[in-house]
C-alpha cells in the first residue's frame, strides 16, 4: 500500500518525537558517564546484575507460560459461544483492568500478607499459616493475574476467525477431538499464541511494582533496577540506561525469534 | 437395489421452529440422489442429519440398517464437500487433500500415491504445493471434492458444490461429476436449488419446500408428473391455469373446454392445469383453441420466449419461430400435454403442519 507522504507526516514526527529521539539518548547515556566522555564501563557493569536479569526472564516467562495455559481454553470456549454470552464472558475478562493497577495490586497484597484474609482462613480450619508475600510465587501471580487479559483477548480475536465449517470438516474427515484440535485449531491459533506470548512476556519481563510490592526485597526484577538507577538512591543513570539497552535489546532478540516461528502467519502479529 | 440410508420420521427445530416436519427418505446404495427446492427449505440441514452435524429432534436414521442417531461425525463412513468447501488455510493442496488418510494413518508412500491419483482424477496435477488462497473457486472446488473423495466413502455428500462457478465451469463439473460417481459407486447425496442441474444429473430427485418432501422420483416422473403447481412450476417453466374438471378427460380452462388424459377427479372439481411453455403449438389466429395477442418477444438461443395474452391469463411460450409483437395468434395444446393437478391450497408460512392433499 502507498501512502502519500503529507498523510504519512504527523506519525513521522511522532515517532522521530516519542521514540527515535528517546532511543538515541538511551543509547547516549549507556555509553557515557557522568561528564558526557565515552565509556563501555556502564555496558560491562550490565554483567554485575546477571543475576537479576535471568530471575526477570524466569519469573516471566513462568507467567506467560501459566497465562497461555489458563488464557487457551478460556478463550477457545469464549470464541465457540453464542454471540450474546461472548459479550458477556469478554466484559467479565476485561472487567479487572477498569480497576486501577496499583489498587489490583495492593488488593493482592493484603490478601497474601502473613496475617492476611487467606492465611487466616487457612488457619482458621487448622493448616497454614504459609509464607505467600515476598516469594517468587506472589510475583507470577501477581504478573498472571495482571496480565492475563493481555493473553486472552489476542487469542480470543484469532479464535474467532477459525471458523465452524473447518472444525466440521475435520471431523467430516474422520478426526476426533484431540485430531481436531491438533491439525486444525491449534496451528490455526499460532498466530494469536505469539501475539499474547509477546504481549504478556514483554511488560511481565520489566515489571516493577508487582515485584516491589509482591516480591519483597529480594525478587528485585530488571525494571526495578531501572528505576533505582534513575529514581532510588542508587542514582546512576549511565547504567540504567546501559541495562534499559541490555533489555531492549533482549526483547528484540526474543520478539525476532517469534517471528520467525510465524513467518507464513503475518495476520495478529505486533510489529 | 437396497436402502444403504433411511431417514424416518424426522424432526428438526432450530430455537423452536421446525426446520424438517418429519422426514422419510431411502436412498440406495450407488445411486445419485439429488435434494431440490427453494432456499431455506431444509436441504442443507437434511444434508447436515446424515453427516451428523445436527441431531434430530424426533426421528431415526439408519446406515445400512444400524440406527446412527448417536454416532458422531468422524466415525460415519460420510464425506461431504460443503457448501463453501471449508478447505484447511493452513495446509496446502495436497495436505488438505491428505489429511483424511493422514487421519486413518495411513503410510505416507501410499497416501501419496492417493493424493496423486486425485489430483489427477480432478484435473489438478501439479498443483500440489498451491497454498489454497492461490487458487480460483473452480480449483477450490475440485480441492473440496477430491480430499472428500480420496477416503472412498460409502456415501458422498455434496451441499451446493457447484453453486459459485460460472456457467460453463459449472456444465462441465456436472458431468465430470456424474463421471466420477459412476466410476466409484459412490453413493452421492446432492443438494441444489438449480432444477436444471437436478433433472441432468440424478438418478432421483427429492424436490423439498418449508421442510417437507413434496415428491421423490426420476427426473422424468418429476417432470412429465409433477404432483403439483409448486413442483411442476418449480421444475421447470410452466403455465398454471385454474381450471374445472367436468368428467373424466375433460377440461375446462380459458373460458374452452378440452380433451386430458387424466381421470379420478371429483365431477366439477376445480383443479391447477399445467401446461409447459415448450408445449403451446402457435398456430394462425383463427386455427387455435385459444387466441391471444403477443406481448413480448426474447431470443433464447434455441428458441423464442413469448408471452401472450389470451383469454385472461398470461402465456408463456417456447417456439422456433417468433411472431411480432402485437400480433394476434392462436395457440393449440394437445391432450396429452394437459397436466390436471389437484389444486393447491396456499400453505399458511407461519404454521408448519401440513397434513398433504387430501381433498
Ligand atoms: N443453526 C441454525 N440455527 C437456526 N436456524 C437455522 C440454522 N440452520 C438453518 N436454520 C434455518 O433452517 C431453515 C432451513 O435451512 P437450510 O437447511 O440451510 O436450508 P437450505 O439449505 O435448503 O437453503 C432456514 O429457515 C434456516 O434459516
Ligand atoms: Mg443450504
Amino acid at each position: 500500500m502507498k501512502i502519500s507522504r503529507s498523510t504519512a507526516m504527523p506519525y513521522i514526527i511522532w515517532m522521530i518525537i516519542f521514540t527515535v529521539i528517546p532511543l538515541i539518548l538511551v543509547t547516549y547515556f549507556a555509553f557515557t558517564d557522568g561528564n558526557g566522555t565515552f565509556t563501555m564501563a556502564n555496558i560491562s557493569e550490565v554483567k554485575d546484575y546477571v543475576a537479576v536479569i535471568f530471575r526477570s526472564i524466569w519469573l516471566a516467562f513462568v507467567a506467560t507460560v501459566i497465562c497461555l495455559i489458563i488464557a487457551y481454553p478460556l478463550a477457545y470456549v469464549v470464541s465457540r459461544a453464542s454471540e450474546k454470552k461472548q459479550k458477556t464472558y469478554l466484559l467479565l475478562v476485561m472487567l479487572p483492568m477498569w480497576m486501577n493497577f496499583l489498587l489490583r495490586t495492593y488488593a493482592w497484597m493484603t490478601l497474601l500478607e502473613n496475617t492476611g484474609i487467606i492465611n487466616r482462613l487457612l488457619v482458621m480450619i487448622g493448616i497454614g499459616p504459609f509464607a505467600m508475600i515476598n516469594t517468587q510465587g506472589a510475583v507470577v501471580l501477581g504478573m498472571v493475574y495482571n496480565y492475563l487479559p493481555f493473553m486472552i483477548l489476542p487469542l480470543y480475536s484469532n479464535m474467532t476467525k477459525i471458523e465452524n465449517r473447518l472444525i466440521e470438516a475435520a471431523q467430516d474427515l474422520g478426526a476426533p477431538s484431540r485430531k481436531v484440535f491438533s491439525e486444525v485449531v491449534w496451528p490455526l491459533s499460532l498466530p494469536g499464541v505469539m501475539t499474547g506470548i509477546t504481549m504478556v512476556f514483554v511488560p511481565a519481563v520489566s515489571t516493577f511494582i508487582i515485584s516491589r510490592m509482591l516480591g519483597g526485597g529480594s525478587n528485585m526484577m530488571i525494571g526495578d533496577l531501572i528505576e533505582l538507577q534513575f529514581l532510588g538512591n542508587a542514582y546512576n543513570p549511565n547504567l540504567g540506561a546501559a541495562i534499559s539497552l541490555g533489555l531492549m535489546i533482549f526483547i528484540l532478540l526474543c520478539m525476532s525469534m517469534l517471528n520467525q516461528f510465524n513467518e507464513e502467519d503475518k495476520e495478529g502479529m505486533i510489529i | 437395489m437396497e436402502n444403504l440410508i433411511v431417514l424416518k420420521d424426522i424432526v428438526v427445530k432450530f430455537d423452536g421452529e421446525q426446520v424438517l416436519n418429519s422426514i422419510n427418505l431411502e436412498i440406495r446404495d450407488k445411486e445419485f440422489i439429488t435434494l431440490l427446492g427453494p432456499s431455506g427449505c431444509g436441504k442443507t440441514t437434511t444434508l447436515r442429519i446424515i453427516g451428523g452435524f445436527v441431531e434430530a429432534n424426533e426421528g431415526d436414521i439408519f446406515f445400512d440398517g444400524v440406527r446412527i442417531n448417536d454416532v458422531p461425525p468422524y466415525k460415519r463412513q460420510v464425506n461431504t464437500v460443503f457448501q463453501k468447501y471449508a478447505l484447511f488455510p493452513h495446509l496446502n493442496v495436497f495436505e488438505n487433500i491428505e489429511f483424511g488418510l493422514k487421519i486413518k494413518k495411513m503410510p505416507p508412500k501410499e497416501r501419496s500415491a492417493k493424493v496423486k491419483e486425485m489430483l489427477e482424477l480432478v484435473g489438478l496435477k501439479g498443483f500440489e504445493r498451491r497454498s489454497i488462497d492461490q487458487l480460483s473457486g473452480g480449483q477450490q472446488q475440485r480441492v473440496a471434492i477430491a480430499r472428500a473423495l480420496v477416503n472412498r466413502p460409502r456415501v458422498l455428500l455434496l451441499d451446493e458444490p457447484l453453486g459459485a462457478l460460472d456457467l460453463k465451469l459449472r456444465k462441465e463439473m456436472q458431468t465430470e461429476l456424474k463421471r466420477i460417481q459412476q466410476s466409484t459407486g459412490i453413493t452421492f447425496i446432492y443438494v441444489t436449488h438449480d432444477q436444471e442441474e437436478a433433472l441432468t444429473m440424478s438418478d432421483r430427485v427429492v424436490v423439498m419446500k418449508s421442510g417437507n418432501i413434496l415428491q421423490i422420483g426420476t427426473p422424468q416422473d418429476i417432470y412429465n408428473e409433477p404432483i403439483n403447481a409448486f413442483v411442476a412450476d418449480f421444475i421447470g417453466e410452466s403455465n398454471i391455469i385454474p381450471g374445472i374438471m367436468r368428467t373424466d378427460y375433460h377440461v375446462e380452462f380459458a373460458g374452452n373446454s378440452f380433451e386430458c388424459v387424466d381421470t379420478g377427479f371429483d365431477p366439477d372439481q376445480l383443479v391447477d392445469v399445467v401446461v409447459r411453455p415448450e408445449d403451446i403449438k402457435v398456430v394462425e389466429a383463427d386455427e387455435g383453441m385459444i387466441s391471444g395477442v403477443v406481448k413480448s418477444v426474447i431470443f433464447k438461443g434455441v428458441h423464442y420466449e413469448m408471452l401472450v395474452e389470451g383469454a385472461g391469463e398470461d402465456w408463456l411460450i417456447h417456439s422456433t419461430v417468433a411472431s411480432e409483437p402485437g400480433t394476434l395468434i392462436g395457440m393449440n395444446i394437445l391432450p396429452n400435454d394437459i397436466h390436471i393437478m389437484d389444486r393447491e391450497e396456499e400453505p399458511v408460512l407461519s404454521e408448519q403442519k401440513e397434513d398433504g392433499n387430501e381433498d
